[in-house]
């Protein structure tokens, strides 16, 4: 009975729209409208169904939505890692300067140096392979590495080492392979160091005496009369080569004489030194005085640091000298580049290829001279730096590489780096301990070296000093970067501090340059107070730790959207 | 709008708004899923979805100081989520976008109450899923937004660039789509014609 009854009030009653429905359930009719279609589908079994219906399509339509049936894809789950990651502008135009800057510095300096290097007998590859592949390199003059080389080194083992810690998770891999690496050029040297040792107040080698490898002399007279098939190592007051010796010869004494015959290379540092007999290669020296007398004969080139030189012999290829004065009178087979204050040649001088001298007054040529061109001459100028505009030039390009080696170093040791600037923000401890180090390492690695034995130890200590040098602008620069913005809680806010804070160092200090005294303060000030935060840093990793790390929070997913549910709107 | 019991997290937006890319991170990690689960919905195809959630994110970066943290952070993400989709399916307007807005200009039949309840009980999630792929831009759009993120109609319109009183029409229309893709809108007409 009550069927057709209902059925029959709902025909009479006007049904309700979809509209009208949807607005209801959605909550999105005023409240005196919803009372309205409440109380109607109280009556209206019709418009109650389709409430309903509409209501379970909202639920089905939500719960088809939310319901996750595919997973993050790789390529979003590794773009935070990506996106993170990602260099910003500055980073790089800082690389395309940095690039730009190596490849300007190659073409412009390394690249001459390395034929010059070349000619000098040291080697005949790139640079690169002279400096790290050759055993020579451990022996004498080729450590002379200039700030560049050391950076550009530093900045790919960084890029190299970060490279292979995104691959070798584990810190003992990584380790085994830079042991390995290490051991790998400890090795190299040590083939070529298998040699004899002898010391004594007068040490050397007799006359009839043949010495198969290479020999090492300490003392305050030191002689070779007899034979030495392999290298030389003279270390002495008085020290006279007088035999034949196969190998190079590498002398540091006050005096040296070469009267004997040597079929490699000369590589001296000495106040005096005299050459009598042959020199089969080439000779690069730092010396007071120079003599190559008139029986001297050197196949090579010569390459030197000196005072006073005085070249009567022959010489077989270029010279290339720095120093003050320069008296020849003997032959050149090839060309000569000077810098200094004067050059006289004499009437019975020879020189088979151009003359490039740079100086303060033009060359005294006598009549007699047999030369192949004019001496080209240009004076020397002293014009202040800042007054020419690759003095910028060079200031930006090498304001940027250090910024990329600040971010290879910030990436390879965040830790350390944030510590370092912790450390750098207490300003006076820093600085005191900066003073400390900056004075007490040198002279501490220079009285290492007095001992054969703690050689290794000083030039690794000087090592790390200049390293702590180069980094110490960087440190400051990130501290003034953490004034300005504030500090940083993470690397790549660290970095973005470093690069503003140190471009803000170099401005000021590029200014305070130019004011001598005030500049050359300055420089010290930075230096020390970085390299003391290093130390400071390094120190404090060495004590032990007091507590551990602060567990991190537990991971909390987010919770899906609300669903829509009908009823009257509130009010 | 904000999920109920879902504490905001108010330290890491505080941290990623100065530029602390750790907490950007950890913001990405956690709303990553949902806002590509929402993007895969809206759009016509993964990849869509994928490069929109990284846009999305970017965009993120940006806009994370506009925020105003009185607000629910869900909340305000879903919208900025939407109106990335809704600019990217604008971009592309398809033919197929213009066969559903021809559609729109048809009166909307009244449905049976108990054929539709009918046709809810018996579709499951996938088919739903299924059909949501087949819809013109707006109507998936809409739905998406409404049912998804539970946006309020204001947002919706907002976002769709409709006034406030369409958005229920918006809806209505899409929901007639929906039932259209699954093959029953047909069947319902029967009392609306009556």
């Amino acid at each position: 009975m009550n069927e057709p009854d209902q059925s029959s009030r709902d025909d009479a009653m006007k049904h309700l729209d979809e509209m009208t429905c949807l607005l209801y359930i959605e909550r999105q009719l005023d409240r005196a409208r919803a009372q309205e279609i409440s109380a109607h589908t109280q009556e209206c079994a019709a418009c109650r169904t389709l409430l309903r219906a509409l209501e379970r399509e909202s639920r089905l339509l939500t719960r088809a939505m939310l319901e996750e049936e595919e997973a993050l894809p790789a390529r979003l789950a590794h773009f935070q890692e990506r996106a993170r990651q990602s260099m910003q502008w500055i980073w790089t135009v800082a690389l395309g300067l940095a690039a730009t800057g190596v490849y300007a510095l190659y073409t412009g300096y390394v690249e001459p140096w390395q034929q010059q290097l070349e000619e000098a007998g040291f080697g005949g590859s790139n640079l690169l392979s002279l400096l790290i592949f050759q055993g020579a390199f451990w022996k004498g003059w080729q450590s002379m590495i200039t700030l560049l080389e050391v950076l550009a080194l530093v900045t790919l083992a960084g890029f190299a080492v970060a490279f292979f810690r995104k691959r070798v998770r584990r810190g003992s891999a990584l380790a085994l392979v830079l042991a390995g690496f290490c051991a790998a050029l400890l090795f190299q040297p040590a083939s070529a160091m298998a040699s004899e040792t002898r010391k004594g107040e007068s040490v050397g080698v007799s006359h009839d005496e043949t010495i198969k490898g290479d020999i090492f002399l300490f003392g305050d007279r030191v002689r070779v009369d007899g034979n030495v098939e392999g290298d030389v190592f003279l270390f002495g007051n008085d020290a006279i080569v007088n035999g034949h010796v196969k190998g190079d010869v590498f002398a540091f004494a006050k005096f040296l004489q070469l009267n004997g015959d040597v079929d490699g290379n000369i590589r001296a540092f000495t106040n005096t030194m005299t050459i009598r007999g042959t020199v089969a290669r080439n000779v690069l020296t730092f010396v007071d005085i120079m003599n190559l007398e008139p029986a001297a004969k050197v196949g090579g080139s010569l390459t030197i640091f000196v005072e006073n030189l005085t070249l009567e012999g022959a010489l077989g290829r270029d010279v290339l000298m720095f120093g003050k004065h320069f008296t020849l009178s003997g032959k050149v087979g090839g060309n000569i580049r000077m810098k200094g204050d004067e050059l006289t040649i004499n009437s019975n001088a020879q020189v088979d290829g151009p003359i490039r001298f740079e100086g303060h007054k033009e060359a005294e040529v006598a009549t007699g001279a047999k030369l192949a061109s004019p001496v080209e001459f240009h004076r020397i100028e002293h014009k202040p730096k800042y007054m020419e505009g690759h003095y910028y030039v060079w200031r930006v390009i090498w304001t940027a590489a250090f910024i990329l080696f600040g971010v290879v170093l910030f990436l390879l040791l965040p830790n350390f780096v944030a510590e370092t600037i912790t450390s750098a923000e207490l300003v006076g401890a820093p600085i005191g301990l900066g003073v400390l180090i900056f004075f007490g390492v040198p002279i501490a690695a220079v009285i290492a070296c007095v001992t054969v034995v703690g050689i290794p130890l000083g030039l690794l200590a000087l090592g790390f000093w200049m390293l702590m040098l180069c980094c110490a602008e960087i440190v400051v620069g990130t501290v003034v970067g953490n004034w300005i913005l504030g500090r940083a809680h993470d690397t790549s806010g660290l970095i973005g501090r470093m690069a503003l804070g140190f471009v803000l160092v170099r401005l000021v200090y590029t200014g305070l340059e130019q004011m001598h005294v005030v500049g050359l303060l300055t420089g010290l000030a930075i230096w020390m107070w970085g390299m003391g935060s290093i130390c400071l840093a390094l120190y404090r990793r060495l004590q032990p730790a007091i507590a551990g790390g602060t567990p991190t929070a537990p991971y909390a997913p987010p919770l899906p959207p609300n669903t829509t549910v009908g009823g009257i709107q509130p009010a | 709008m904000s999920a109920p019991g879902k504490t905001e997290p108010t330290q890491a937006i505080t941290r990623a708004r100065v530029g602390d890319a750790d907490a950007w991170g950890e913001l990405y990690r956690e709303y990553a899923p949902a806002i590509f689960r929402f993007c895969r919905r809206a759009l016509p195809t993964r990849e869509d979805a994928e490069d929109a959630t990284m846009d999305v994110f970017m965009k993120l970066k940006d806009k994370l100081v506009q925020y105003d943290q009185t607000r629910s952070f869900t909340a305000w993400l879903y919208k900025v989520a939407a109106n990335h989709c809704w600019d990217v399916l604008r971009r592309r307007k398809t033919r197929q976008d213009k066969e559903t807005e021809d559609l729109e200009n048809v009166p909307l039949e009244h449905p049976d109450p108990n054929q539709l309840d009918k046709l809810i009980e018996q579709r499951t999630s996938e088919e739903v899923r299924r059909a949501l792929e087949k819809l013109g831009a707006r109507a998936r759009m809409a739905l998406v937004m409404r049912y998804y993120s539970d946006m309020s109609y204001d947002e919706i319109a907002d976002a769709l660039g409709v006034r406030r009183a369409f958005v229920g029409v918006v809806l209505l229309r899409a929901r007639h789509e929906l039932r259209h893709a699954l093959g029953e809108s047909s069947a319902l007409a029967a009392r609306g014609a009556s």
